[in-house]
């Protein structure tokens, strides 16, 4: 009897299985872990590889089998990209601007476009809404090459070819669906009692929408706004087609500088691309909350 | 088939100065001369230049012996106050490609702003690999330039959709003869003349003399045949264990025709007859014994002695360049670019860059492309300009401007600066200028492509040609080397393939 009181009876059930089950979930976390790793590698190591290429003299970035850290560090690429003063940088900053000048309108277009047109089909029942909430995303449903040729001739009708408007309402057609869809997400979980509230203390629709919904829907604007960015940042194929003028190009067709029928400026290249990658990273980092946010909005509900 | 340099002929005088009139005499021996890209009734000279006599110390005797005025001789078309608008794209320079390009293009702009001073310009230098869609899609938009240079052979699908104005030497006030009949070719369907050629290219075998040596080989020499390369590749492998031959045979990218190409005439194959004097474009010949024993010899250096890169399926000539340079490739076809690089990037390397770069360029060698039991051959290369018609042209064509710059930019002078490191003046007597000179003296491997001119063959001049070129032939190169089919039956699919093409199906 001493014995059995002196001994406790196991909590949790035998002793072996409970070590088996511990070995089992840290074999599992050690491959979870694992798999991190080569994802973290898979897509560091290219950026990673991208800067330092960036930094080789076109000689060293030729070298087979390839110098992993550059024995002459040069920093000439970007001086020549970034410098005024010089063709090539001259080109490279208005190509920069030009993507800016384009993402950025296209991005404030989309959303002030996106956030009321989200906010009706959210709030208001009106006939057809669910066939026009769908039918915004037919755009999407094709390859963007389809519409290239529908497009150019309308723009050329427009008389946009050859302007940073045909770009900026092509990019809206693009865009648009998916901040639509995104936002409405965000707008169906604010409770439409706190529109109501301001409305009974005396708001107008519109006032309770700015004052009440849109702050509450910051995070989805940011993130939708981040998503039309980059798209239009990364943009080529219409780029291309609709811009004749050296002056107007955009970035990703800029790059194109780099290759020639029989060699590549692979140095060149990769600092140009250096430097385009460095807004899309800095607005993520800076807005990353705000992103996460929107992106998991919605996924529990209370 | 001969080449015109195994030819004797009745030599023009040299030297003669021309502009919009030629002796009748010298057209009638002219006529006598029969070349290997000749399309019979035309002539093969230009009146300063005897192409009979074509070889490296000919093309040396006849350089710096001519004077040219570019601009007076383009006044006779157009006057050069004449007033009015011009839309030009090309596939201009690059940050990849050499300082003289950028130097010669800036010259060249500077050039026509002081021949033309009231003739306001809108040019648009195009990346080579998208200016195709591009213009595709600008064309069917009535939206296209009034004058696009076009890699050789893009102009005949615009040609065959009626897209092109009619545009022949004599409307900018040359003659055909000024160009090489092969060139000529180029730009010519269902007998109407759709352009001028701007510049001719063609390859050259470049290898690493090192490995030669160390493989045994005498380093200075090329292999004289096509079935030496097979024997050379394998030796070097078995010796060195670095690759041979720098075979490529991607799907669906031109560097694979332009380097196979040369290898499947020079056996007495082909696509279709193009390799014959006046071809018709109508004969399959990729399955006839020439053609079968090209792909038997690239099936002998991949399969059975892998001594060319096991990546050969998916390589393009870019991914030859490194293992080249880091002397693990002993041999390649190479354009003049791909050399004028290498010299360029020695120029501006620097510390222990600097060594590895000499030691590269040191090693280079070059020399004309092996030949086979048939023939020695290249694809000849190079661009065409053309004037878009008028009715797809944004804003209307101004014809007179478009001819302005056309003559401008195919004349003996520009043709040649234009050219400078990569490829050979369009205009015959850009041989006889001061600048052929000049280049012929600085850049060594020139001597090399001049001389592969006259074995020059151009792909068929037909609308399929694209299809032909980038996927069936390279299919068929993979369905051999893979194992897929026999060299038997790859070369029967491949030639059933075309000849489907050709009947619409």
């Amino acid at each position: 009897m001493s014995t059995q009181t002196a001994t406790p009876p196991p909590r949790f059930g035998p002793a072996i299985p409970r070590k088996r089950s511990k070995k089992r979930i840290g074999g599992w976390r050690w491959a979870g872990r694992g798999i991190l790793a080569f994802l973290l590698l898979f897509t560091a190591l290219p950026m990673a590889w991208m800067i330092i290429t960036s930094l080789k003299s076109q000689l060293a970035a030729l070298q087979y089998p390839p110098q992993w850290w550059p024995e002459e560090v040069t920093f000439q690429n970007y001086i020549q990209l970034l410098s005024p003063n010089n063709e090539v940088g001259q080109e490279f900053l208005q190509y920069f601007w030009n993507s800016f000048y384009v993402s950025i309108l296209s991005t404030i277009l989309g959303v002030a476009v996106a956030v009321p047109a989200a906010y009706a089909f959210s709030r208001f029942r009106f006939p057809g809404r669910q066939f026009l909430f769908f039918s915004v995303l037919l755009r999407n449903m094709f390859p963007a090459v389809v519409f290239l040729m529908p497009l150019f001739l309308l723009m050329k009708w427009l008389g946009l070819v050859n302007t940073h408007g045909s770009l900026i309402l092509t990019y809206l057609t693009f865009g648009l669906p998916l901040s639509i869809w995104l936002l409405k997400g965000f707008y169906d979980n604010i409770p439409v009692q706190l529109e109501q509230a301001a409305r009974i203390d005396g708001a107008t629709r519109f006032q309770a929408f700015f004052y009440i919904v849109m702050p509450l829907s910051s995070p989805g604007i940011i993130a939708t706004g981040i998503y039309a960015f980059i798209m239009a940042w990364n943009e080529y194929v219409y780029a291309l087609t609709f811009m004749n003028s050296k002056d107007k190009l955009t970035l990703p067709v800029g790059l194109q500088r780099f290759f020639a029928e029989y060699a590549t400026n692979w140095p060149g290249l990769m600092a140009a691309s250096f430097i385009m990658s460095v807004p899309v990273v800095v607005l993520f980092l800076v807005l990353q909350k705000y992103f996460v946010r929107a992106l998991t909005e919605g996924a529990v509900k209370s | 088939m001969t080449s015109l340099l195994d030819r004797g002929g009745v030599g023009l005088r040299p030297h003669r100065r021309k502009f919009l009139n030629r002796s009748v005499a010298a057209r009638t021996v002219a006529a006598l001369l029969a070349t290997t890209m000749i399309t019979g009734s035309t002539a093969s000279f230009a009146a300063n230049v005897d192409l009979s006599k074509w070889s490296p110390e000919y093309i040396k005797s006849i350089a710096g012996t001519a004077e040219v005025d570019t601009a007076a001789d383009c006044a006779k078309v157009v006057p050069r106050d004449y007033k009015g608008r011009l839309t030009y794209w090309w596939v201009g320079p690059t940050q990849a490609q050499p300082e003289i390009d950028h130097k010669m293009n800036a010259e060249f702009w500077a050039a026509w702003k002081e021949a033309y001073p009231n003739i306001e310009t809108d040019a648009q230098n195009l990346d080579y690999n998208d200016m195709l869609n591009k213009v595709r899609t600008a064309a069917l938009g009535n939206a296209a330039p009034m004058v696009a240079k076009f890699p050789i052979l893009w102009g005949v699908e615009f040609a065959a959709k009626g897209q092109l104005q009619e545009l022949k030497p004599e409307d900018v006030g040359y003659e055909t003869s000024d160009f090489w009949p092969g060139a000529m070719k180029s730009v010519t369907y269902e007998g109407k003349t759709y352009g001028i050629p701007t510049n001719n290219e063609t390859m050259a075998f470049i290898w690493n003399a090192k490995i030669f040596a160390d493989a045994g080989l005498d380093p200075e020499k090329p292999p004289a045949t096509w079935d030496d390369v097979v024997k050379y590749s394998k030796q070097i492998k078995d010796k060195l264990g670095v690759n041979g031959y720098g075979l490529v045979a991607r799907q669906n990218a031109g560097n694979t025709p332009f380097r196979y190409m040369p290898q499947l005439w020079s056996y007495g194959g082909g696509v279709l007859d193009e390799t014959s004097d006046t071809p018709a474009y109508k004969t399959v010949e990729l399955n006839n014994a020439g053609s079968k024993a090209a792909l038997q010899a690239a099936y002998d250096m991949y399969v059975r002695d892998k001594s060319v890169p096991a990546s050969a399926l998916t390589n393009t000539q870019n991914e030859n360049q490194n293992p080249f340079i880091a002397g693990q490739l002993a041999m390649m076809i190479a354009h003049p670019a791909e050399y004028a690089k290498m010299v360029d990037l020695a120029s501006k390397a620097t510390g222990a860059d600097k060594e590895k770069a000499d030691a590269v360029v040191a090693n280079m060698r070059y020399g004309l492309l092996p030949s086979g039991p048939a023939r020695r051959a290249v694809v000849f290369g190079g661009s065409n300009v053309h004037i878009f018609a008028p009715e797809l042209v944004d804003g209307g064509l101004d014809e007179k401007a478009a001819k302005a710059f056309v003559c401008f930019s195919t004349g003996p002078e520009w043709s040649t600066k234009l050219a400078w490191v990569g490829s050979n003046p369009g205009h015959l007597d850009g041989f006889t200028t001061k600048w052929m000179k000049e280049r012929l003296d600085t850049i060594k491997f020139l001597d090399v492509t001049t001389s592969m001119l006259p074995s020059g063959i151009p792909f068929p001049v037909i609308p399929e040609q694209a299809e032909l070129m980038n996927i069936i032939v390279p299919d068929m190169l993979q369905n051999a080397l893979t194992g897929k089919m026999t060299v038997d039956q790859a070369a029967d699919d491949a030639a059933k393939k075309v000849q489907d093409l050709l009947d619409g199906m």
